[in-house]
């Protein structure tokens, strides 16, 4: 069972990051005990027909790696809605990072979204813009000093692997680069938590595979929590993570359980992270 | 918290620079409402042109609408005197000139030739000691009538009851008009800039959208939409000033030059006296205008 919910200690933003940097106890695959997302009993109804999400009980650790999938309509996209508070539930208690997502205040929801990273299947880049100002797009509404801020996209635009092509336009981009460059964006300002809802639904399978595996270079390297809604069963059988299944609105299976020896066995020490790159990690070896 | 003066300043340049972005990115409905808010407050500064030297021209009208009072035989100077103070202390009245019968008659000689009253041995207009009354407010024209008819001591009120009432009626239907006409101008061009923030609102929904999923808040994201319509209205009521100030001139030196024996009777304010009122008026429209209209609009359309 889950240890009780230590949340509330999210409160204060700053010493939040300090805390979960460097002050939790973290395991091999670098998950500590810290609830960052907590659901409980929490449905969603858009109409009076059957809820879109019914009766989820959910708990993620900073840290840890979730792929939530299930037949279309089950409730994924609602599901992540709820947590990034772009709806909310008509039941049920939702937790994220120690905001109580029932009671934010109006105000206060630009701060709480400025911890999480937010991926869709279709980019929603700004087309009128080009790589670069695309992910500086992101530092500019936190308002990021321009040095500052210069380094930061170049850096995260080299480890998406998309440094060089900083000046192209958007529309000029493959799916792939475009969805490292939506990455890219989600992750420039250092969120707390990674929502991606379908981030490969729109690539062929190898892009698909490369998009993931920077996913969780991110998760690794960042130790960002990282939650992926995905219909690739092929994907999520070849990560090994814990794996969210839903159906009707309800999360019908959830096996946290395997984590421990799926991450000992994923990573040993001859895998080598700097073949991850923007030209492509050649994963049938 | 750190929201220093640095970040202050930095968010103070973003809106800007975005203002005049959407401006441009927008630039057929931009040019749209600064020309509709310029044809408005240019019909408005037209108009208000002649409004003010009709009310110019009727002021000078209504200084010279005075009501005269004569005496019954046997008042005293002391009772005129003593009516005169009573009527000065009233709000409509201006001024009161007294003048003794001996006054009249002799500015009633002066404009004849030398020798014509010297057949006269008394004089012939005795009795016609008589009060001038000169009115602040023709409108209020009845009330000091029916008050001088009641006076005792008065024998005879004189007054034009046609030109206090055209001249009070010509006042409040330009007052009335001039109110419609600017209630009109207000409603079409607040629709219009409605119109092109909605659709720039609109047009950047998408980035409007990742805004919030990035964080921004409901300041930094409307900010940039009512500054445009800002921009909208301060570039709107500048315009039509400028043509305004050049037409008016125009127009006057046109009257004056080509119906010359108007002049005389028509005296035209000069154009500074005009825009000592229509500057202020139209740029606080404008900006009225420009910011109430974008506000609105960012209020409805833009629910962060
Ligand atoms: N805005 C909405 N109004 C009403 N019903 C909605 C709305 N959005 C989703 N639904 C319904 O809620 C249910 C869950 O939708 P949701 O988008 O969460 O499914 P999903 O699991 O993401 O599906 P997919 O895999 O196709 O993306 C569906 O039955 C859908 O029709
Ligand atoms: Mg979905």
């Amino acid at each position: 069972m889950f240890p009780a919910p230590r949340a509330h200690s999210y409160r204060n933003h700053e010493q939040n990051r300090l805390t979960l940097r460097c002050g939790m106890e973290k395991n091999m695959a670098g998950i500590s005990d810290e609830i960052v997302i907590s659901l409980r009993n929490v449905s969603k109804q858009y109409t009076r027909e059957a809820p879109a999400v019914n009766h989820a009980n959910l708990e993620v650790r900073e840290g840890e790696f979730v792929f939530i999938t299930g037949e279309t309509g089950s409730g994924k996209s609602t599901l992540i809605k709820l947590i990034m508070h772009e709806l909310q539930a008509t039941e049920g208690e939702i937790n994220v990072l120690g905001y109580d997502l029932n009671r934010i205040r109006h105000g206060k929801i630009p701060k709480f979204r400025r911890n999480l990273g937010i991926v869709f299947q279709d980019f929603r880049l700004l087309r009128d813009r080009n790589v670069y100002e695309n992910v500086a797009f992101a530092q500019r509404i936190i308002q990021v000093p321009g040095d500052r801020m210069k380094r930061n996209v170049l850096e995260i635009l080299d480890m998406v692997g998309m440094a060089d092509k900083y000046k192209r336009k958007v529309t000029q981009l493959s799916g792939g680069e475009q969805q490292r460059v939506a990455l890219a964006r989600a992750l420039v300002n250092k969120p707390f938590i990674l929502l991606a809802d379908e981030p490969t639904g729109n690539l062929d399978a190898e892009t698909a595979w490369e998009i993931m595996q920077l996913i969780e270079r991110v998760n690794r390297d960042f130790g960002t929590t990282v939650i992926v809604v995905t219909h690739d069963k092929a994907i999520v059988d070849r990560m090994q993570k814990r794996v969210i299944e839903m159906k009707q609105g309800e999360i019908v299976r959830d096996d946290a359980l395997t984590q421990e020896q799926d991450y000992s066995y994923d990573y040993d020490d001859s895998y080598d992270y700097q073949d991850v790159d923007a030209d492509g990690y050649d994963y049938e070896d | 918290m750190r929201m220093d003066m640095t970040m202050k300043i930095r968010t103070f340049f973003y809106t800007f620079g975005q203002g005049i972005r959407n401006l441009f990115r927008n630039l057929g409905y931009t040019l749209a409402s600064v020309a509709t808010i310029t044809a408005c407050l240019f019909l408005f500064g037209m108009f208000f042109s002649v409004l003010i030297n009709f009310r110019h021209i009727m002021l000078q009208a209504e200084e010279n609408v005075s009501v005269t009072v004569f005496f019954n035989e046997g008042v005293t100077e002391e009772d005129i005197q003593l009516l005169k103070i009573g009527i000065e202390e009233r709000e409509e009245v201006a001024s009161v000139t007294f003048t003794t019968a001996d006054e009249a008659w002799e500015d009633f000689a002066q404009r004849f030739p030398e020798g014509f009253t010297e057949g006269f041995l008394e004089n012939p207009l005795e009795g016609s000691d008589n009060l001038e009354i000169f009115l602040s407010d023709v409108s209020k024209q009845p009330e000091l009538v029916s008050f001088l008819k009641n006076v005792d001591i008065v024998r005879e009120v004189n007054y034009s009851e046609i030109t206090a009432n055209a001249l009070s009626g010509a006042n409040r239907l330009l007052t009335y008009a001039s109110m419609i006409i600017i209630a009109i101008l207000l409603i079409v061009s607040v629709f219009l800039i409605n119109n092109t923030v909605a659709t720039g609102i609109a047009n950047h929904r998408d980035e409007i959208e990742i805004m919030k999923y990035v964080g921004a808040t409901d300041f930094f994201v409307r900010a940039p939409y009512v500054f445009e319509g800002l921009l909208i209205g301060i570039i709107g009521s500048m315009v039509p000033l400028v043509l305004t100030y050049y037409i008016y001139n125009m127009a006057v030196e046109v009257i004056s030059s080509r119906y010359s024996m108007l002049t005389g009777i028509l005296q035209f304010l000069p154009v500074n006296d005009v825009f000592y009122y229509l500057v202020p008026i139209s740029v606080i429209l404008g900006v009225g205008i420009g910011f109430g209209g974008s506000m609105f609009t960012v209020k409805r359309h833009l629910k962060v």
